[in-house]
């Protein structure tokens, strides 16, 4: 007997073409543009002040002098925490399906294209299959370190999202160590790795978890250092100061105001790439050499979330490298004036103010997913690298280059006056541009060598 | 003058510091650059080690003699701390000749060597200066951690590991009980500077209950107790000596010659400063004051004195290797030299300075015997040491001397330094606490005649033994001439100390309390 | 019961567990685990005395790296589980003495001692604060702490690392 699935390709998607439709459409854009609304709505509250005001105000309670005060904070910081979570699930979802499409296109293959149109819930398809999975624990496991160890990572993906600005005020708090903060909680993503490996009694998981663990712990120097430069330049560890010092127009952003910074943001990529495992540098689960590494012995729910912390992994790099050096949610043509004139003094803001604030949301997902579309194109253009290559890339290039740029930058700070940075600003974006063009006239032509003079998005 | 000026205005008075560190970075390049191979190489660092100490001498040599807080508090320079920098320094040039002759250092691991040797000096010198809590820990640390690697640093052998890491494993232990203590003191004043510290933890308003009170006395008994716990481990004093016959056996001779003295010379100038900042500050400097928390420090110091000399001579009696043997030793010289630190007087510290400084040349001759006889024997015990005199008669010669000094026998120096230590005591027999002063004297005189016996157990095997086989004693030329140099500075010193008396005496005053 | 208080002693009770699992656990694997919960702890009763520059440092450092190194070591060492302490239960009696004399007597003073007590904004900026500290005040205490890291990095390696082919 067929057991058939409400999103099984061939019963559902296949009878009823439009549900799938709207599915997909709600899935692909509801579901993410519901989560960014919220965000909106509920983090720019979430201070206790607020609160107590909005309490006053509405329902005529003295929330601050109740004793269930912080039953409702935390009720309310529970409700963020919601949104975040579930923000992370999904973008781990969206982002397994894009990258099996894109790999397939570099691969001259079609990709996962049966459930919802384009394939597109394959990933919630994949998700419901993980979950109804078999959760098994070896035998010689240790028990408590193996249930244990996804959460691990999971916390370390998730206490970045406590700093990351996803607009203007849509930021959970602005701590002011934010910067070093986002760098300490990976820790725990490591930790996870490390727990894994050693709890699944395997000599796989083992090679992993040792491997992780030295990779991890080499790179995060280079990208400390690197992250350093846009704090300099700042003069703040705060994020939202980072992308206040920064402007909407390219060469307002860090990444060209200064050579080195410019340098140090190619550092922080890479090194960033290799904290996060992904190719090429993903020796911790190279499957050719170590079966599936640090979680080889995981499987259903388990599995699911080391998979899902590798994948949001890949918004917490990217979303970091844009908020450091691309100007983060930085609206081009609007200022810290327009956002406090649309502000007012209400205790709600007007229309105009949440325009402003998804724009600027807007600004900074678009730029965070052109960067995941990057690190998805280097997974499928280069090669796993070498432990040797891995450890001598970091020790012998990433960490002295980092450094140099560190004095480079504090040197620049220090004599280049105001115009001489925004000169470098243009010179820098017009290089930039200039290598983009290169590269999309050298793609066209490639692609054009294949498949016939055009570019082909037939079987999407 | 503002923070930033004052540390700019502070790097002039710093010279000596800084040669030191360009030296240490230097020796850590100059061992990458010259050749593993190089016929030289050994030579060449031998050459750089020398010059970095050399600079660094000249430029202390012209050092302002004048009293002074540097670093916004951090350390001193003033005569006190200028006097144990010229005993580092050549402790550090003699040992850097003794281990380029040895065969302990293989030439592609002596830079390094150099290198940590000269750390260790730079943290010894900010021992002897520093006037800040944080600073004093921190140069304890200094002269810890390089002193570890070293401890382990012939390859494969698994004494040296064991040294090593007994060595990591008590200094560690240690240290964090010091860094406790100094968080109490710091938690209980609100400061950590030396300076300020004596008149504020005097000027703690005693609390209105009576368990705050003794709330109050017992912080301050716990806090000095593991102050003086990370400062005994230094020195060596009895309950936090373990780690000393232990690492002696397993660490480099030339190194383990250097540790006797240098480190231990540094604990005695940060021990005399911390116990004249707040400890023996009661009733005046010269009686048995009742200091911090009611509780008579210089009678503790003396106590520990005792212990730590007669239980470090009781275990030298019954040791075979030499190394072990001197080990003891120098924990016995450490309770000694502890008596001048409870004398709790100027002639006190005098007298603690006089002994470094004899002890210095005494017990680095008294190892560079040691590694002599071990190149021609190849192994540390008395035995090898059977009719010496036939075999090598200025090396026996020069070791009786050595360790006739190391007795305090006259007219060797070693005599001089110890009269001081008695006379400093002594001194107090008709003050207060007279009595506890004599015991102490006494307890010292039984230890000098214990030490004599082991002491002599050596001198008998060298001089009355008869040779085991055919075996050649020839030590390198250098070594003679140390040899030969040190015994004769000994001698000279035992009949003609004036020269230290005035040395001593001009470094006396020193920056503690404000 | 006031809230801060509340979270004082979870976090307080966090640091003691973990400790003390640190020395009791059989499992080497399990001590370092021990040493997690105390080291986040220790955070957290920083950010309770809103030193939040000094908890983040304490989790990037001890979290990020001693206690990764130190699981690192754990997993590079064979057979760590079946290895036998040969000296375990000397000195039990004595070791129990040590520990709760030294306990009682540190409770004492904590509870009875007349501590400096300041109070401080609850989460003020300490970054800048800090900043020029180290490089005004405690300059030197930074800079000699950089010496002492590269000498002691050096001498690490240097007892570390395999012989290399000596002088022929």
């Amino acid at each position: 007997m067929r057991i058939t699935l409400g999103l099984d390709s061939t019963s559902l998607s296949r009878r009823y073409p439009r549900l799938a439709i709207l599915a997909t459409l709600f899935m692909a854009f509801g579901l993410p543009l519901g989560l960014y609304v919220a965000a909106l709505a509920v983090f720019p509250l979430n201070t206790p002040e607020r609160l107590d005001a909005m309490a006053e105000q509405w329902l005529g309670y003295d929330l601050a002098g109740s004793p269930y005060r912080y039953i409702v904070y935390t009720a309310f910081l529970l409700l963020v925490a919601f949104i975040a979570v579930n923000y992370t699930a999904v973008f781990g979802g969206v982002s397994t399906w894009v990258e099996r499409r894109v790999a397939g296109r570099m691969q001259s293959r079609i990709g996962p294209n049966r459930p919802g149109a384009a394939g597109f819930l394959s990933w919630v398809a994949d998700a419901v299959k993980m979950i109804l999975k078999e959760d098994t624990i070896p035998a010689e496991a240790d028990h408590l370190l193996f249930r244990a160890a996804p959460y691990f990572s999971m916390v370390g993906l998730l206490l970045p999202f406590v700093v990351l600005p996803f607009g203007e005020a849509t930021v959970v708090t602005d701590m002011n160590v934010g910067v070093f903060y986002v760098a300490a909680a990976s820790a725990f993503v490591v930790v996870g790795i490390l727990v894994s490996g050693w709890a699944s009694n395997s000599k796989w998981a083992l090679f992993g978890g040792i491997r992780g663990a030295a990779q991890v712990m080499s790179y995060e120097i280079p990208a400390g250092i690197a992250m350093m430069v846009p704090v300099l330049m700042a003069g703040t560890l705060s994020m939202q100061g980072i992308v206040r010092a920064q402007g909407g127009w390219p060469w307002q952003w860090f990444v060209f105001q200064n050579p080195a910074a410019f340098v140090a943001f190619f550092i922080a990529v890479t090194a960033s790439l290799a904290e996060g495992n992904r190719t090429p540098f993903d020796l911790p689960e190279a499957e050719s050499e170590l079966v599936a590494g640090y979680h080889a012995e995981y499987s259903g729910f388990r599995l699911a979330i080391f998979l899902m912390v590798e994948w949001a992994n890949m918004w917490i790099m990217a979303g970091l490298a844009v908020t450091l050096f691309l100007g983060g949610w930085q609206v081009p043509g609007y200022g810290a004036e327009d956002y406090a004139r649309l502000l007012g003094t209400g205790l709600l803001p007007a229309p105009g103010w949440f325009g402003l604030q998804l724009l600027s949301m807007l600004m900074f997902v678009v730029k965070t997913w052109a960067l995941v579309f990057v690190f998805i194109w280097l997974r499928w253009t280069l090669p796993r690298v070498r432990v040797d290559q891995m450890m001598s890339l970091c020790w012998k290039y990433l960490v002295p280059g980092a450094f140099l740029c560190f004095v480079v930058t504090l040197v620049w700070q220090l004599l280049v006056p105001p115009a001489g940075v925004a000169f470098t600003g243009y010179a820098l974006t017009a290089l930039a541009l200039f290598v983009l063009a290169k590269f999309a006239v050298a793609t066209r032509r490639n692609i054009s060598k294949v498949a016939g003079h055009r570019v082909d998005l037939g079987n999407w | 003058m503002t923070i930033t000026q004052f540390n700019i205005a502070s790097a002039s008075w710093f010279r000596p510091e800084l040669a030191l560190t360009a030296g240490i970075l230097l020796l850590f390049l100059l061992d990458v650059l010259v050749r593993k191979q190089s016929r030289y190489r050994v030579a060449v660092l031998t050459v750089a080690a020398l010059a970095c100490v050399g600079v660094a001498a000249a430029l202390l040599a012209f050092q302002p003699v004048e009293s002074r807080a540097m670093f916004n508090g951090m350390i001193a320079s003033d005569p006190f701390a200028t006097f144990w920098k010229w005993l580092f320094l050549g402790a550090a040039a003699l040992t850097v000749l003794i281990a380029a002759r040895s065969d302990e250092f293989p030439s592609p691991r002596i830079g390094v060597f150099y290198a940590l040797l000269l750390s260790v000096v730079l943290g010894m010198f900010l021992m002897a200066t520093s006037l800040d809590l944080l600073m004093l820990y921190l140069a304890i640390e200094m002269v810890s951690l390089p002193s570890y690697a070293i401890a382990g640093y012939k390859p494969g052998d698994r004494r040296a590991a064991e040294a090593s890491l007994k060595y990591v494993i008590y200094g560690g232990v240690a240290s964090g009980i010091m860094l406790f203590g100094l968080s109490y003191i710091y938690g209980l004043v609100g400061s950590t500077n030396l300076t300020a510290l004596g008149v504020r933890l005097e000027s703690l308003a005693a609390p209105a209950s009576a368990g705050g009170q003794l709330g109050l006395r017992v912080a301050l008994m716990v806090a000095v107790i593991f102050v003086l716990c990370g400062i005994g481990y230094k020195i060596a004093a009895v309950p936090w000596h373990m780690w000393c016959p232990d690492v002696y056996e397993g660490a480099p001779t030339p190194f383990v010659a250097f540790l006797s003295v240098g480190p231990k010379a540094a604990g005695f100038a940060l021990a005399v400063r911390v116990f004249y900042s707040f400890l023996a500050s009661g009733g005046g400097p010269e009686g048995f004051a009742r200091g911090l928390a009611d509780v008579p420090w210089p009678a503790v110091v003396g106590v520990l004195s005792a212990v730590t000399m007669t239980l470090g001579n009781l275990s030298a009696l019954h040791q075979n290797n030499l190394k072990r043997l001197l080990a003891y030793s120098s924990i016995s010289h450490a309770g000694y030299a502890l008596m001048g630190l409870a004398a709790a007087s100027q002639l006190g510290v005098q007298s603690v300075m006089i002994y470094m400084l004899v002890y210095l040349v005494m017990n680095l001759g008294a190892f560079l015997a040691v590694i002599a006889i071990a190149q021609a024997t190849g192994s540390e015990t008395i035995a090898d040491c059977n009719g010496l005199s036939r075999r090598h008669p200025l090396l026996a010669v020069t070791f009786a001397v050595f360790l006739f000094s190391l007795t305090g026998l006259p007219p060797l120096a070693g005599f001089v330094g110890k009269w001081y230590l008695f006379v400093a005591v002594l001194s107090h027999y008709a003050g207060d606490g007279g009595a506890w002063y004599v015991t102490l004297a006494v307890i010292a005189a039984l230890n000098t005649a214990i030490s004599l016996y082991y002491y002599v157990r050596i001198i008998r095997a060298m001089f009355i033994e008869a040779p085991a086989g055919e075996l050649v004693v020839r030590p390198r030329v250098s070594y003679q001439i140390m040899l030969g140099t040190f015994s004769a500075a000994l001698l000279l010193f035992g009949v003609w100390w004036n020269p230290l008396i005035e040395w001593t005496q001009a470094s006396l005053t020193f920056l503690t309390r404000g | 019961m006031n809230t801060q208080f509340a979270i004082f002693v979870f976090l307080a009770l966090a640091t003691l567990i973990g400790a003390a699992s640190v020395a009791l656990s059989r499992n080497i694997f399990w001590s370092a685990m021990g040493l997690l919960s105390c080291l986040v702890g220790v955070g957290g009763l920083y950010v309770m005395l809103s030193a939040d520059f000094v908890a983040i440092t304490q989790l990037l450092v001890y979290i990020g790296g001693v206690l990764v190194l130190i699981l690192f070591a754990i997993m590079l060492t064979s057979q760590i589980q079946e290895i036998s302490v040969s000296n375990r239960s000397v000195g039990l009696v004595g070791g129990y003495l040590i520990f709760f004399v030294v306990s009682t007597l540190l409770s004492f003073v904590a509870l009875w001692a007349p501590w400096r007590l300041t109070s401080k904004e609850p989460v003020a900026n300490t970054t800048v604060a800090l900043g020029d500290g180290l490089l005004g005040t405690w300059l030197l205490p930074f800079e000699i702490a950089s010496v002492l890291l590269v000498a002691t990095l050096v001498g690490a390696i240097v007892i570390a690392r395999k012989e290399v082919k000596s002088d022929s």
